[in-house]
């Protein structure tokens, strides 16, 4: 906005800052209704760390846990008890409008319903948290740009979502995700609305950033999609149950 | 994020919902349009009344009195010279003659009598015209050497000149004005378009003549017009200057003596008026008002539509602050954007109430006014754009400011 600052910001920045643990949370838990006759514990005394360049799946049911933990990971939401820091930063106890800034520099998002602003182009979606991050015209013109051609949407970067296929807009949303090179990618069944086709395709996509050098936390209740990670953490009832590599490695 | 680009999503969403935009921004379309146009048009019939009074005679005061001796009068004319010399512009007699007796004015073989017409016929000095805001349009007007030699000119209105002479000139030709004759010096310009009736149908002769033509000699009864120097110094003249000078001598006989302006009524009117657009606009504004609740209603439906946007937005990095900036400016654009099309709709309403007013009024024995027309003045316009511009904001902030409060994670969530 017109009265606030430019954030700081490139991708660059961030990195030269990197603590050892990208993700360090302990003994975490989320509570919803607390104390009341309809306490839920969704997450239950948790701890986890991820090292730089992970690629996390997070497996559970439905109920599990799993998305109250994605969506604290992505700073969507706080935790009740615990720690959580994201780069060193202790996040558990930052306002909402830093957060903002957080998910805007360190965090790509791909959900599974797309999430894309159905009034706005491929490319106008791709750009706009590059806008909240305060980069000129150009500067996100060509990060953008540069993202949709890495999706391989150079041609339908004009197209609003409402225009493409499922596929084709859960690759927009991953070009938005990774336009402005967060250290780290959220993907929630990112494969979830789409066919199998698809879905082999985005996966594909999320297995070559982090071969780049992304750090990718996957969640998912299919374990089938589960063993392209290179890690599996098993949640159930609010718990890990299981935290192991995947044995022989991503195969498509 | 920068507020360009901020204008600009408001913009592209607004263009997303035409239909509903432009029926929000008819609230204050009809709201900034019919304010301007009531307002424009009362301050438009003042400034008419104004220009009519002007055209009268800027400044000008009327005496009347009667029961003095000739000596008090030359007194007081003394005294308009000397002691009020610095806030009298100008002054002169105004003797009306009546030619019911001598069968009428006369040039040739026409005549214009008081039977279908009435001429104002004046006798009056070399300041008559200065003081009456007439203009001469051709000759000249009387001097003082026409009244000191009593000579038997006399200049004319344009309903006279087009009466006799239509596309002649009058200059040099002799008109029978009570059996005697007068060679006509100059024509005053028309104020009435040269009608029949009114004081354009005028002739003034020097009032020095005033003995010659009319048979009573020791006349008591006096009429003279000044023309004030400023505006200010009327009513201290009319209200005690004037008649602290006279009253008692014309009173000592039972006499009277009165002095007056229409300036007085002229600021009566004026004040009136303004209370009137006061009123006027007050109400009309409550359809601006209304708009605006239009505004905060649609911003409502917008906001509670777009919950899911508004998560996502907050997902990649918004701002409370971006996501208020967001529905306050797409608040303002649409009622600014009502403001200026209500602004122009309201200048186009005014010009054509304007011209209504202005048709009927000429149609009368009022002067003509040529170079007139109404317009919101500049305060009006840039006044209407303000408040719509406020309303949109005040209006916007609730809408905005719930979007900004809702949580990403509820907001997501939304289908």
């Amino acid at each position: 906005m017109f009265w606030r600052k430019t954030q700081p910001s490139t991708a660059d920045d961030l990195t030269a800052a990197r603590s050892d643990l990208l993700i360090d949370v302990r003994r975490m838990s989320k509570i919803y209704h607390e104390g009341r006759e309809n306490e839920v514990r969704a997450l239950d005394d948790i701890s986890l760390s991820v090292r730089w360049g992970e690629f996390v799946c997070i497996l559970g049911q439905s109920g599990s846990g799993k998305s109250t933990l994605m969506n604290i990971l992505g700073c969507l939401d706080i935790p009740t008890y615990g720690t959580y820091r994201l780069n060193g930063q202790a996040v558990s106890d930052m306002k909402p409008s830093v957060l903002s800034g957080i998910r805007n520099r360190e965090i790509g998002f791909i959900f599974q319903g797309f999430n894309l602003i159905p009034a706005l182009t491929a490319l106008e979606n791709v750009e706009l948290p590059l806008i909240y991050r305060g980069l000129g015209h150009e500067e996100r013109h060509w990060l953008a740009v540069e993202a949709l051609a890495a999706v391989g949407l150079e041609k339908r970067m004009a197209h609003r979502p409402g225009e493409m296929s499922g596929g084709q807009q859960q690759r927009v949303a991953i070009a938005r995700a990774v336009a402005a090179r967060p250290p780290i990618i959220m993907a929630d069944e990112p494969t979830g609305n789409l066919d199998s086709a698809s879905g082999q395709d985005i996966m594909a996509q999320l297995v070559s950033l982090n071969e780049r050098g992304t750090s990718i936390i996957l969640i998912t209740h299919d374990e089938h999609l589960a063993q392209m990670a290179k890690r599996i953490v098993t949640i159930q009832d609010g718990h890990i149950i299981s935290d192991a590599p995947v044995k022989g490695g991503a195969a498509i | 994020m920068s507020w360009i680009q901020t204008v600009r999503m408001a913009f592209r969403s607004i263009m997303n919902n035409k239909v509903r935009s432009i029926l929000t921004m008819l609230g204050i379309i009809i709201g900034v349009a019919s304010v301007i146009a009531i307002v424009a048009s009362i301050q438009g019939t003042s400034k008419l009344q104004r220009l009519q009074y002007e055209a009268m005679g800027v400044n000008r005061i009327e005496v009347y009195g009667y029961g003095a001796k000739n000596r008090d009068w030359r007194d007081f004319e003394k005294y308009l010279d000397t002691e009020l010399s610095d806030k009298v512009a100008a002054w002169s007699p105004q003797i009306q003659y009546y030619d019911w007796r001598s069968g009428g004015l006369q040039y040739r073989a026409q005549k214009l009598t008081n039977e279908n017409s009435h001429t104002y016929m004046f006798f009056g000095n070399q300041d008559y015209g200065t003081v009456t805001s007439h203009v001469i349009a051709a000759g000249r007007d009387i001097s003082k050497a026409d009244c000191d030699s009593r000579a038997r000119v006399c200049v004319i209105g344009e309903t006279i000149k087009k009466y006799f002479f239509g596309a002649m000139s009058p200059l040099g030709q002799k008109l029978r004005i009570g059996g005697k004759s007068f060679e006509i010096i100059g024509v005053y310009e028309g104020k009435y378009g040269g009608k029949i009736n009114t004081q354009d149908q005028l002739v003034v002769m020097p009032y020095t003549l005033q003995n010659t033509m009319m048979s009573v000699s020791d006349f008591t009864d006096k009429q003279y017009v000044i023309k004030a120097a400023r505006r200010e110094d009327i009513s201290e003249l009319t209200q005690t200057l004037l008649p602290d000078f006279m009253r008692s001598r014309c009173e000592s006989g039972g006499g009277w003596f009165d002095a007056y302006s229409n300036n007085e009524w002229q600021e009566q009117a004026e004040s009136g008026t303004n209370m009137l657009s006061l009123l006027g606009g007050g109400i009309a504004s409550i359809s601006l008002l209304v708009g605006g609740i239009g505004i905060m209603n649609i911003m409502l439906v917008s906001v509670t539509e777009r919950t899911r946007e508004i998560g996502i937005r907050m997902a990649i990095g918004a701002r409370k602050r971006d996501i208020i900036g967001q529905f306050l400016i797409e608040a303002a654009v649409v009622s600014c954007f009502g403001g200026l099309i209500g602004i122009l709709l309201g200048c186009f309403l005014s010009a054509l109430i304007g011209n209504l007013l202005l048709g009927q009024i000429q149609d009368g024995y009022m002067p003509v006014v040529e170079q007139f027309t109404v317009l919101p003045s500049f305060g009006l316009i840039v006044g209407a754009f303000l408040f719509s511009a406020l309303l949109g904001i005040i209006f916007g902030l609730y809408p905005a400011n719930k979007a900004s409060n809702l949580q990403p994670v509820d907001a997501l969530r939304t289908q």
